[in-house]
């Protein structure tokens, strides 16, 4: 039943994250539906403004009600698992009310869509609704102090993120059905009105939960909360600029209705892939205790992040495999606990995985592996700006490093999981790292292959050179929320805090290698630089990457 | 060939999304306890007092009590009080070693459990 549940809870958290997105989808599609698509319809030559629009917001919606309701069954069976309660007791929780709640109004929401003329008023009431219900599944819902505020911030956030992300699927595929003229510049000048207007509902409503989720600077930096919320804000700018120069070709087109959108495009599906990921963050966040709870011992200082984020030269010797804590087990947790005392934070959420002990071995095993790691990377994104230059045609071949890393991992990850450790595959298979590691390295593998093809042209298929910058911007966002499993609030802040720079390279690396391959001119020719520039920065992060 | 390489790209995804860990730490934490953790405590009926950083659900929420022989017990939720406190009184304890096993459904449909050891006598 343990596993059951615990494989359950695990689901639970990959779903929160696709709900979220197909919310912001659903409710973005209706807003482009309600203020762009209908009023402009008329105008539209054949069907590619508001039929087109209301497809994909159906599919959208489809996915909220089946994600949806995945979701709702696993919640309610890990509760009645876990509580031992009936399913009924369940489901009578204000969370699976709220949940049925979005259900029903995710069905409503279809036979208003598939009727010849969707009620504008009616579908703007159902999306408001299932933005209520998603919000009573927040932070906010379960707060003691200024509840009431920070459910209207939370409501008027996501509903910012929703009209400005969630609507570019239907901005994207407008701009490129819609003939060059004015109907096209009218579509870009009412989507960046929107946009703005979300944006600033978005920085306003963030500022006032910065206040009152985390409060102060040392909680900022001192807490994996603030360090997420700060790696969301980076990204935040970073859509900002890609916004702003969108804004300037919408600016553009209003003189020139007949001008290239091309950049606009381009940039709008990079917006997507980012915004995507910022949802995937949020949601992850949802599950950490806000900064501002956290009492100031289970911070970490300035001197302890100082002091960890100091460069040192990488180690490049191992310790023995043996010499781990796993195979140690018990007598170094008991010196540890002996020396440290209770731990301040003892809560986990089921499936999080029991952790296991470390010991400094384990600290050294771990530290090789990233800077082996970082030397194998670094070597790549040399021969990448090597084969730039046109001057070494035989660099074409660093993809294949990848598997080389791949198989290097596959051997050193988790000393004490299957294959090469006591553990069994099923027993491996219930710490969340081990299958993240594991799915990464089959990732890698894939990038390999696709990639080192794609450049020696074995492989012509358009879509295949899409391949490695899609994966590199999904391995960074999975990094992003990437969790070691430590019972210690500080610990667990200062690993993470040095795989939040790795992610955000990560996924800035794989989107100006996409933007390379989508544009033309000097923003490609940038871009193409940037891409290899970002993939030497992820390199030198493993190769400084620390745990003591 | 594109088949085979479009059924790649769908399982390089799925297990991108299937790498998404949980969160070792988990939304609702504990602000106060009693008893703390590795707390002796006198012998006889102990009214439990665990005060979190959010609202919970306390009819879906639960106490057990594992006592020193293994031995499980759930520990009957107050309904009243405040909205972030989960308080309820044990039975008479006897000397030993005890563990005090909290799960708790924050209002937002959090689930988060805890461990306290703690000791009655000496």
């Amino acid at each position: 039943m343990d596993l059951l549940l615990d494989t359950f809870a695990f689901g639970s958290v990959i779903l929160s994250g696709v709900v979220r997105t197909f919310q912001c989808l659903a409710i973005g599609g209706i807003a482009f539906l309600i203020f762009i698509a209908l009023p402009l319809d008329r105008r539209a030559a054949d069907d590619a403004l508001a039929p087109r629009t209301l497809q994909l917001t159906r599919m959208f919606v489809w996915g909220l009600l089946v994600t949806v309701a995945m979701l709702l069954a696993l919640q309610v069976t890990i509760l009645s698992g876990t509580a031992e309660i009936s399913l009924g007791e369940a489901l009578g929780g204000d969370f699976a009310v709220a949940q049925i709640v979005r259900l029903a109004g995710a069905i409503l929401m279809l036979i208003l869509l598939y009727g010849r003329k969707p009620p504008a008023p009616l579908l703007a009431v159902l999306a408001l609704i299932d933005l209520g219900a998603g919000v009573a599944t927040s932070h906010a819902m379960a707060r003691i102090d200024a509840r009431g505020l920070l459910i209207a911030v939370t409501a008027l956030h996501h509903m910012g993120a929703a009209a400005w992300i969630g609507g570019l699927p239907c901005f994207l595929s407008a701009m490129r059905r819609l003939p060059a003229g004015a109907l096209r510049a009218q579509v870009g000048t009412r989507y960046s009105a929107l946009s703005m207007t979300a944006v600033a509902a978005i920085a306003a409503s963030g500022i006032a939960m910065l206040i009152y989720y985390v409060g102060s600077t040392d909680a900022m930096y001192g807490t994996a909360y603030g360090m997420m919320l700060g790696t969301k804000i980076t990204l935040f700018f970073g859509l900002l600029a890609l916004g702003y120069c969108n804004f300037r070709v919408v600016r553009g087109l209003a003189a020139d209705p007949s001008g290239s959108i091309m950049r606009l495009r381009r940039f709008a599906e990079v917006e997507l892939g980012v915004g995507i990921t910022i949802f995937f963050v949020a949601a992850s966040m949802t599950s950490l205790p806000p900064a501002a709870d956290l009492m100031t011992r289970d911070r970490a200082s300035l001197t302890e992040i100082a002091q960890r984020l100091t460069p040192r030269w990488p180690d490049f010797t191992s310790p023995g495999r043996d010499s781990l804590a796993f195979y140690e087990q018990q007598r170094a947790l008991d010196e540890q606990r002996a020396q440290e005392g209770p731990l301040t934070l003892q809560a986990y959420v089921p499936g999080s995985g029991i952790p296991l002990p470390r010991n400094a071995e384990d600290i050294a095993w771990s530290e090789y592996n990233h800077h082996i790691a970082g030397l194998i990377v670094l070597v790549m994104g040399v021969l990448v700006l090597l084969e730039k230059t046109g001057k070494a045609p035989w660099a074409r071949h660093w993809p294949l490093l990848l598997i080389v890393l791949a198989v290097f991992l596959f051997m050193r990850s988790e000393a004490e999981a299957w294959p090469t450790g006591k553990l069994t595959l099923v027993q491996s298979l219930q710490d969340p790292e081990f299958i993240q590691h594991r799915a990464f390295m089959v990732l890698m593998t894939g990038f390999a292959l696709f990639e080192w093809s794609v450049r020696n042209q074995f492989m012509r298929n358009a879509w295949a050179q899409y391949v490695f910058p899609l994966l590199s911007a999904l391995g960074g966002m999975m990094l992003l929320t990437h969790s070691h499993s430590i019972a210690n609030a500080k610990d667990l802040l200062l690993i993470e805090m040095t795989h939040m720079p790795l992610a955000v390279f990560a996924i800035w690396s794989g989107w100006t290698r996409w933007l390379e391959l989508r544009l033309d001119g000097t923003a490609r020719t940038i871009a193409g630089w940037l891409w290899p520039i970002f993939f030497c920065l992820t390199a030198v992060t493993l190769l400084l990457y620390r745990e003591t | 060939m594109r088949k085979y390489l479009r059924n790649l790209v769908a399982i390089a995804v799925t297990l991108t999304l299937l790498g998404w860990a949980a969160p070792a730490l988990a939304h609702a934490i504990i602000v106060s306890a009693n008893p703390t953790a590795d707390q002796h405590v006198a012998p006889g009926k102990l009214a439990i007092h665990l005060e979190f950083n959010s609202r919970v659900d306390k009819k879906r929420s639960r106490l057990q009590l594992t006592g020193p022989a293994g031995d499980k017990t759930d520990v009957p939720i107050d309904q009243a009080g405040e909205p972030n406190v989960l308080a309820g009184t044990t039975g008479d304890l006897a000397p030993g070693a005890y563990v005090l096993r909290w799960q708790v459904l924050a209002i937002d449909g959090h689930i988060t459990r805890g461990d306290i050891p703690f000791a009655v006598g000496n």
